[in-house]
């Protein structure tokens, strides 16, 4: 049923976000950029999916311009759905920029907290975080009037409102900040999607599952990552979402954890990551993580990967705009590809180039 | 020489150069500032906007006025801005060190140690 | 070469020929161990400069990869994460100590590293996503560091011993070329004027002697002729005054034989 009328609102974003889908770069793609000497054959071969947009560098650009001007077209492009949305699509995809939204305030507040002037920051903002209210922010002074007249102002407001106070953002490490407002945002976004009359039935199934996910992957990363800081296990259990697989028995395991073996045991209920740490379990020891061996794929490259695998997947669906969130991620991981290898072909290391996720 | 007696206090180094080289610099734990009121940092972020006047300012600080630096690293596309400068300053102390950026591999031709060195050697 | 080194302004006195002579000693010795101390410094020096020119290489690669890195962290943040630290960087962590190091009796600073314990302005950083990167992004770079604080210690031995090195040969030079022949040339006057006082010496004294002998011979005379008056008176006399002419003659040739020998002296 719910199909019928979807269509009539948000049809055409969903076309449209399928056929921005079918631009997206293929392994054949990929294999072409590996073979790539310079910078400029990068340029040359991302021209028929990126045009335009890449036309304006200048020869052997920077791998930090070519990513710039990437963004920029995912940028142009969200922006056209958006404008192209009504009702809860439009509602859904203000959501997904509430992230972004997270990271620009966060900077933001470190510029006031730090009294540099946060004119200059505007341009580090993401621009999918952007809002209209983005520039008043640098208005403020201080914190304190930062966080009274001008933070209740932006669509985050709800995410402040009972977890930080001004002397929170004074007192606490921005990045518990940040982990906060993005665990509000996700349980915020979570319950819109299961409760919203709208999005009953496809919708609700694959952005409860992606959204499981992310929440799951935010609680482990920040475990595995809080190990020898000086965060508690109190203030680490505060930032865990609290939906998710793991959540609660799950989440409980992992505040009490104290190394990767305990993090290991709390998610060896769930067989998807159970399977992740038994792949870099080897890896994982001595808290060194991170890249274990030259291919050997790290527990983030894992959970890109299962992002990806479950943004494709959301592609089989019909009459939603989780499609939109899909495309995002996916785009998202292209440009971060494309940066890897032209990192890898400017810096000369390109016995590492392979380590990328490809998709398609 | 009077040296010996200017470096026991030299514990910090400093550094100019562009973000990608400042950051990675900063993520070794060589970043430092000094105590509010008067905040100093031990860091200068180089991008296409900034000024050479800042950067030359930045460097007399760092090798002139501050007596906490043992170490100055500067990228060498800066220090061919402000090439003047860095090849009249050869005092030991502070040590000034080009190093090599992301974007702009490391040129042994255009280091002014180096170049002396490679003048010894008589090439 | 030595009519532009000119000499010491000393008056050629003996006393001051026993100066210079030992001034010439001081002077060879010193030379020589300035020498030697010259020759070590640029061995240490060569040295030093040969692991400046493989350090510097060995910086291009090890930069190169911690900016490498980095790129994975910016990969596994997707983000830009430089604003951050900047903002959070508060205490070095990362230091350097100087140390002396001794090379004939030139002090050369050595730097060296050390972490600063339980500072961490970045630990929380990347918490949400690509913590891990950013702690092995941290090692490599403090690795990083490491090299380039030991590059900077050659450096600055490179810089001072350059100049060390610039003094000692100046020195080595000064002595060699203009303190030893100036001392030479002085030691040469001073014989030379000597010899010359000498010479005066003996003329003069010839001169007097001279003249005292034709001063005795006319009073040789005088007295002869006194007593040929006698002698003639006596003759009319008697022989005596022939026996005391014999004794005279007798006493001039004793003052020839004299005369001889002088010249020979």
């Amino acid at each position: 049923m719910e199909g019928l009328f979807f269509n009539v609102n948000s049809g055409y974003v969903e076309g449209i976000c399928r056929g921005y889908r079918n631009s997206l770069l293929s392994g054949q793609n990929y294999s072409n950029l590996t073979q790539c000497e310079t910078i400029d054959d990068v340029k040359l071969q991302l021209g028929p999916a990126y045009g335009d947009f890449l036309a304006s560098l200048p020869p052997n650009p920077s791998t930090s311009a070519l990513a710039g001007r990437m963004t920029d077209k995912l940028v142009s492009e969200f922006r056209y759905l958006i404008a192209q949305s009504t009702g809860a699509t439009a509602k859904f995809l203000q959501y997904l920029t509430y992230g972004y939204m997270i990271d620009n305030i966060a900077l933001l507040i470190t510029g006031t907290l730090h009294e540099r002037d946060t004119r200059e920051l505007l341009e580090r903002c993401h621009p999918l975080g952007w809002f209209e209210t983005l520039p008043v922010l640098c208005v403020a002074t201080n914190i304190e009037e930062l966080y009274n007249s001008v933070l209740i102002e932006t669509p985050l407001a709800p995410f402040f409102k009972g977890s930080l106070s001004h002397q929170d953002l004074d007192e606490l490490n921005i990045e518990i900040v940040r982990n906060t407002l993005y665990k509000n945002y996700l349980e915020d976004f979570y319950k819109f999607v299961n409760t919203d009359s709208d999005f009953s039935g496809p919708t609700q199934e694959v952005m409860s599952e992606i959204l499981q996910f992310e929440a799951d992957r935010r609680s482990i990363n920040i475990t595995l990552n809080s190990f020898g800081t000086e965060l508690s296990k109190q203030e680490r259990r505060k930032l865990y979402p609290e939906f998710g697989k793991l959540y609660p028995e799950g989440s409980l395991m992992l505040s009490r954890a104290d190394d990767v073996e305990g993090v290991a045991l709390a998610v060896s209920a769930v067989a998807d990551y159970k399977t992740f740490f038994d792949a870099v379990g080897l890896n994982q020891g001595g808290g060194m993580g991170g890249m274990g061996g030259s291919d050997g794929k790290s527990l983030e490259d894992l959970f890109y990967q299962k992002e990806m695998d479950m943004s494709k997947l959301v592609f089989t669906r019909q009459f939603t705009p989780a499609v939109v969130y899909g495309w995002l991620k996916l785009k998202e991981q292209e440009i971060r590809n494309v940066t890897w290898i032209s990192e890898c072909i400017a810096q000369n290391q390109k016995e590492r180039i392979g380590n990328f996720i490809s998709v398609f | 020489m009077a040296a010996t007696v200017a470096y026991k206090d030299r514990q910090l180094l400093a550094v100019i150069g562009d973000e990608d080289s400042v950051t990675g610099l900063l993520l070794a734990g060589i970043g430092h500032v000094t105590n509010p009121p008067d905040a100093q940092r031990n860091f200068l972020v180089v991008d296409a906007k900034t000024e050479t006047s800042e950067i030359e300012r930045a460097f007399q600080t760092f090798t002139q006025e501050r007596k906490d630096i043992a170490v100055v690293l500067i990228n060498q596309h800066v220090a061919e801005r402000i090439r003047h400068i860095v090849d009249t300053f050869t005092d030991p102390f502070p040590a000034v060190l080009e190093i090599p950026s992301k974007d702009h591999p490391y040129d042994p031709e255009k280091d002014s140690v180096l170049k002396r060195v490679r003048r010894l050697f008589g090439e | 070469m030595s009519g532009a080194v000119g000499r010491e302004p000393v008056f050629p006195t003996r006393q001051s020929l026993g100066l210079m002579k030992s001034k010439l000693k001081g002077a060879e010795i010193g030379h020589s161990l300035l020498k030697r101390k010259s020759e070590a410094l640029t061995k240490r020096f060569r040295e030093i400069t040969r692991r400046i020119d493989e350090a510097k290489q060995k910086m291009g690669r090890v930069m190169q990869i911690a900016a490498f890195s980095l790129a994975e962290v910016s990969y596994a943040v997707g983000g830009d994460i430089g604003y951050q630290v900047q903002e959070s960087a508060k205490q070095a962590r990362f230091r350097v100590r100087a140390k002396q190091e001794n090379v004939s009796g030139v002090l050369l600073p050595h730097f060296e590293s050390y972490t600063q314990e339980g500072v961490n302005d970045f630990a929380l950083t990347g918490l949400g996503k690509g913590g891990q990167q950013i702690q092995r992004c941290r090692e490599t770079y403090a690795r990083a560091v490491e090299t380039l604080v030991e590059l900077a210690s050659l450096q600055t031995a490179f810089l001072i011993l350059d100049e060390v090195i610039k003094v000692v040969n100046r020195r080595v030079n000064a002595i060699e070329h203009v303190i030893i022949p100036r001392t030479e040339n002085t030691i040469k006057y001073i014989n030379s004027e000597l010899d010359e006082l000498d010479r005066e010496e003996f003329y003069r004294l010839k001169k007097v002697s001279g003249k005292k002998q034709r001063d005795v011979a006319a009073a040789d005379a005088e007295i002869a002729a006194a007593r040929q008056k006698e002698a003639e008176k006596k003759a009319q006399a008697g022989t005596p005054a022939q026996e005391a002419k014999e004794e005279e003659a007798e006493s001039t040739d004793v003052l020839g034989e004299q005369e001889d020998n002088d010249v020979i002296f």
